[in-house]
């Protein structure tokens, strides 16, 4: 075999070479020169200088060989050129791809230990906020109702004692008022109108009766107040989502469905429910809702073999109240009870999120420590 | 109240085990607290509802009882012995103010032997809550207990001229009642006198005085029993803050009719346990008495309400052992499960509050069972519509939390001085009349008082790089109505950018909050910065915001205002660290962010290139940087894209009075790729613009 310095630098004829086999010999001893570069490098750097010295398009190998081998050989040598040059970059191409592959998966074992990052380390850190938990609740109350044709509409906080109480048909000295401390604003002298903190997102019950005729199905997110002293399950604020359905033919049984769809998306289709008959003024026939105590699953006994700390060993939660509109309040608002009728609801928040996410204390919603914040991004 | 379930047993034969009892009661409308094994068998706790003051007795609760296992209620029939004299030659009643008493009875009992109660009455005190005192006296509380309706009993000999009669209190009249302490009544309600009217005895409905109170040496009582209007002694109770077991059923309701056999029900009970001559008859005043109502059930309405049917036989039952009494009437009387069926039912004395067809369709469900009514999701007839401000607000909150901001919800209840550090001129700030105490009387005129308050919480408990915001309302007065408006409020402090592997450690400055702030305003096509600031801020760093692409108008309404607090407030809320804070009005802004979204329209990309030039300048302090663009603009070259502050500097090299600031200015044209000497002749004239116009000196570079 011909031992020359750089045999692709000259042509076949200044390498003596006539045979087909000898075209063949020279082919082979490159290929294996490449296979020896190619085994030695072991980086991106490397690696682009193997690229560069093969696949270079002036003056790589695989140009020298078809500017010095093939465009001047003999027409009896060029068939014979070609076909080797053909296999040679085949394998060339081929090894440098797999090559490329081969160092940035990582793979190699050869590649140098300071070019690896450390896995363990954290990425960089960007200051993230995050969602108030109240606030992702209410989306996802708000999310399942106006998925069942339910409108969102809000109301004011300050309030007359007409909305938040009369037109609800809790007239003065009723007492159910015992039962909702209220806070009063203090107003200036000659006031025509006291004004309060709602102590229920109900009166927009009214004030949306009052705007809009049947069909009506809204649900009322917002804040409420009641004078209560504050501990770990009493806050004087808290949040509630009212709602509302009014039709010509809403009955009992399109309420319980539409509460128990409510449940079921919220909680979790294992969920049991009940209504149980209870009293408020502004509705009737009026329930209490309950779901199976979620954290013994309805059993009453806990995980641990005691009575239910949550249910107090009940198997039941009491959720909130809700009913049928009473007659009482269509005539508030100029609805003809004998024509319509629908159901009404009350759900508080808080709870809500409280039994949920397993809080104990009501207070941490209003105290805004990061250290909650953060857990419910 | 404490329900003993032995003693509903004397009313009804109720086998089913007392939680088997507590579970049906509260399925069918008495909730339930509890139910307890005692020394006295076992006690359920009923939370009686306002409405039901029928239930507030262990009659009443034996009748729900009898509707729900379908069991028949015992009458209680009292025939105690009565002597030859007779009540009314003994006793003397008249009612002055009928509209506040309604009924008033009276018995006499002579010659009884006042003594401590037998042990089965102490018991079933005692399980009740109900201290024991005398026999007499105690007879009274267990009828109340049992029947429901309260009693009185007097030292008949204590009871001046042996007339009594109740009438309206005199304003600052003056009583001492049985516990002891004297109270001073007004004239809406009513008090028992006795002999010439001119002492009081009793506060109606309330509690009786201590001046003919039964004593151990007591030899002859006089029984009251009686009814007062519910409003009125509600309204007594709540003014002479005295709740008492009389004042809970009377302020309910108690049932008139029931007046006289509770009344016999006691003296029955006293010659039982004290012995004594019961006098002949009652004195029985009565003004107030009223002939049942008629309310009517039909099955049309029960289905329109309900959406699912009871059988007759079911109705029938239920409305009779609740003491409806119904009566099925109409023309189709005989026809089972008709469609057209109607009863007429008479209102129990017991039962005030069912005066509608609707009560009466309660009554039949609750006993009947809310879970035999199959429920199902209705269709919906409309499109459900979200907030109009829906969509601003989750793109200002998704972006506000991609910033870095969590976010808060805070109570609006703050301290007086406080919500005044942060007050706007001019502002009438919203009282409570009646606040739990004086650090949460009013109601927050903006959000950064309590947005102060978040931030303090965290530094106080060791979180110093906090960034917060809250979508809220501030709350005012205007004259005497209300204001509330929806804000925005932000607050920071600590570090920007924490130290770690990648980055230096970097404080929150007001670059950061203008950044921040000017993010939300590209979702309203841009903020508008104007010098000026609010009370709260350092004089420094501060400006207001403004809604617009253009400069605000001078003295124009501020969209909101930004800053760090003034040193001077911060030390009131002990905040070491500096803080920054920044509140905006939201309803122009979501506003403007939904009317930049509808005329948002596509740009073309460029084709040509884009060419940088940087002008490294030394401006006079005093120079900002909106001259320096305002000048270049002023050249009018429309191929000029954007005017940047690429960098600033003071110090080093940088004369005093003066500060050097890189400006980086883009040019791009939409015709073709701009030539060296385009560009270079645009900087000439920049250079020399910015030199004449503003003594900018061009710095080597």
């Amino acid at each position: 075999m011909p031992n020359i310095e750089n045999p692709t630098a000259t042509t076949l004829s200044a390498l003596g070479v006539t045979t087909a086999a000898a075209i063949a010999d020279h082919f082979a001893a490159i290929r294996s020169r490449f296979d020896a570069e190619s085994a030695s490098i072991h980086d991106e750097s490397g690696w682009k200088i193997l690229r560069d010295a093969w696949l270079g398009r002036k003056s790589g190998v695989l140009a020298q060989i078809t500017d010095n081998w093939l465009k001047p050989a003999p027409a009896d040598l060029k068939r014979s050129a070609g076909a080797g040059l053909n296999e040679l970059r085949a394998h060339v191409e081929s090894q440098i791809e797999s090559r490329r592959q081969a160092i940035e998966s990582g793979a190699d074992q050869s590649a140098l230990a300071h070019d690896h990052i450390d896995l363990s380390l954290p990425g960089v850190e960007r200051p993230t906020g995050s969602h108030h938990l109240v606030r992702q609740v209410f989306e996802q109350i708000e999310d399942i109702f106006v998925s069942i044709g339910f409108s969102v509409v809000e109301g004011p906080e300050i309030e007359t004692p007409y909305y938040n109480f009369e037109a609800l048909n809790i007239p003065e000295f009723h007492p159910v008022r015992d039962d909702m401390d209220t806070f009063y604003l203090d107003l200036p002298k000659g006031a025509s109108t006291p004004l309060l903190l709602r102590t229920h997102t109900s009166p927009m019950q009214i004030r949306t009766m009052e705007k809009r005729k049947p069909p009506v199905r809204v649900i009322v997110p917002g804040k409420v107040y009641r004078r209560d002293n504050p501990d770990a399950t009493h806050s004087f604020i808290f949040h509630q989502v009212e709602g509302l359905a009014v039709d010509a033919d809403i009955t009992f049984c399109d309420f319980t469905g539409t509460i128990e769809y409510f449940v079921k998306q919220f909680f979790g289709h294992g969920v049991k429910t009940r209504f149980r008959p209870s009293y408020f003024p502004f509705t009737e026939p009026s329930v209490e809702f309950d779901v199976s105590c979620i954290f013994c699953g309805g059993s009453g006994t806990s995980a641990a073999g005691g009575t239910c700390s949550k249910c107090k060993g009940a198997g039941w939660i009491e959720l909130f109240g809700a009913g049928m509109v009473d007659p009482a309040v269509y005539g508030f608002v100029n609805y003809d009870a004998k024509k319509v009728s629908g159901f009404a609801f009350g759900m508080g928040i808080d709870r809500l999120a409280m039994l949920k996410y397993q809080i104990d204390d009501i207070q941490v919603f209003f105290q805004n420590d990061v250290r909650f914040l953060r857990q419910f991004p | 109240m404490k329900v003993i379930y032995k003693w509903l047993q004397e009313f009804v034969d109720v086998t089913a085990s007392p939680a088997d009892v507590a579970s049906r009661l509260a399925l069918s409308g008495t909730n339930i607290g509890s139910v307890e094994n005692g020394p006295h068998g076992a006690v359920i706790d009923a939370e009686v509802g306002s409405n039901r003051p029928d239930c507030l007795a262990h009659y009443g609760i034996a009748r729900e009882l009898g509707a729900v296992y379908k069991l028949p209620l015992k009458p209680i029939s009292s025939r105690p012995a009565e002597g030859t004299a007779k009540a009314a030659e003994a006793i003397k009643v008249e009612i002055q103010s009928p509209e506040l008493c309604g009924r008033f009875t009276a018995r006499v009992i002579r010659g009884a032997k006042i003594q401590p109660s037998p042990k089965w009455l102490k018991d079933r005190l005692e399980a009740s809550g109900v201290a024991s005192i005398s026999n007499a006296v105690d007879i009274s509380n267990y009828v109340m207990l049992e029947l429901g309706h309260p009693l009185h009993t007097y030292d008949y000999d204590k009871v001046r001229d042996h007339q009594i009669g109740v009438r309206r209190a005199k304003a600052g009249e003056k009583i001492r009642t049985l516990d002891g302490l004297e109270r001073t009544l007004d004239s809406s309600l009513s008090v028992v006198y006795d002999g010439d009217r001119s002492r009081a005895v009793g506060i109606a409905g309330i509690m009786g005085g201590a001046d003919t109170e039964i004593s151990f040496s007591t030899k002859n009582i006089l029984i009251e029993c009686a009814w007062f209007e519910p409003i009125a002694v509600r309204k007594a109770a709540r003014s002479l803050k005295l709740h008492t077991e009389a004042s809970t059923r009377f302020g309910r309701g108690v049932d008139p009719e029931t007046a006289e056999l509770a009344s016999r029900r006691a003296a029955e009970l006293i010659l039982e346990l004290a012995g004594g001559e019961l006098l002949e008859g009652v004195v029985d005043v009565y003004p107030g008495k009223r002939a049942p109502k008629k309310i009517q059930l039909t099955r049309a309405e029960f289905l329109r309400v309900m959406g699912a049917d009871v059988p007759d036989r079911e109705i029938e039952a239920i409305l009779s052992a609740l003491g409806f009494a119904p009566v099925r009437v109409g023309e189709n009387r005989g026809a089972q499960g008709s469609l057209l069926a109607a009863w007429e039912c008479t209102q129990p004395s017991w039962r005030a509050e069912v005066e509608r067809e609707i009560d009466l369709i309660e009554e039949v469900a609750r006993i009947y069972g809310l879970d035999k009514f199959p429920p199902r999701l209705p269709a919906a007839r409309q499109g459900a519509e979200r907030l109009a401000k829906f969509e601003p607000e989750l793109r200002v909150r998704e972006r506000l939390i991609g910033l870095g901001y969590r976010e808060i919800l805070t109570i609006p209840h703050v301290a007086e001085e406080r919500d005044a550090l942060f007050r706007p001129e001019g502002v009438t700030r919203a009282r409570l009349a009646n606040p739990l105490s004086e650090e949460a009387s009013i109601l927050r005129s903006n959000g950064l008082v309590t947005m102060a308050a978040a931030l303090e919480w965290n530094l106080n408990h060791g979180q110093r790089n906090v960034r917060l915001f809250e979508i809220g309302r501030s709350y005012r007065l205007l004259g005497s109505t209300s204001l509330e408006t929806p804000i925005l409020t932000i607050g920071a402090t600590g570090e920007a950018r924490e130290k770690g592997i990648y980055d230096t450690a970097r404080q929150y400055e007001f670059a950061d909050l203008k950044g921040d702030l000017d993010a939300i305003g590209a979702l309203a096509g841009g903020f508008q910065w104007q010098e000026g600031g609010a009370a709260w801020t350092h004089a420094a760093r501060r400006g207001t915001v403004h809604l617009g692409r253009s400069n605000p108008a001078p003295h124009s309404a501020a969209l909101g205002v930004a800053g760090q607090l003034a040193r001077r407030v911060a030390d009131k809320f002990k905040l070491r660290q500096d803080v920054f804070l920044a509140e905006m009005e939201l309803d122009s802004l979501y506003e403007e962010i939904r009317r930049e979204k509808e005329a948002r329209r596509y740009e073309p990309l460029p084709r040509f290139p884009a060419v940088e030039r940087d002008f490294s300048l030394l401006l006079a302090d005093g120079t900002a940087f909106s001259d320096v663009v305002k000048t270049i603009r002023s050249l009018r070259i429309g191929e000029i894209t954007s005017i940047e502050a690429a960098d600033l500097f003071r110090g080093k090299n940088v004369p005093p009075g003066k500060y050097s600031l890189l400006v980086r200015v883009t040019f791009q044209s939409r015709e073709a790729t701009l030539t060296d000497r385009q560009t270079s002749d645009f900087s000439l004239k920049i250079v020399s613009a910015l030199e004449e116009q503003l003594g900018a000196r061009l710095r080597a570079s």
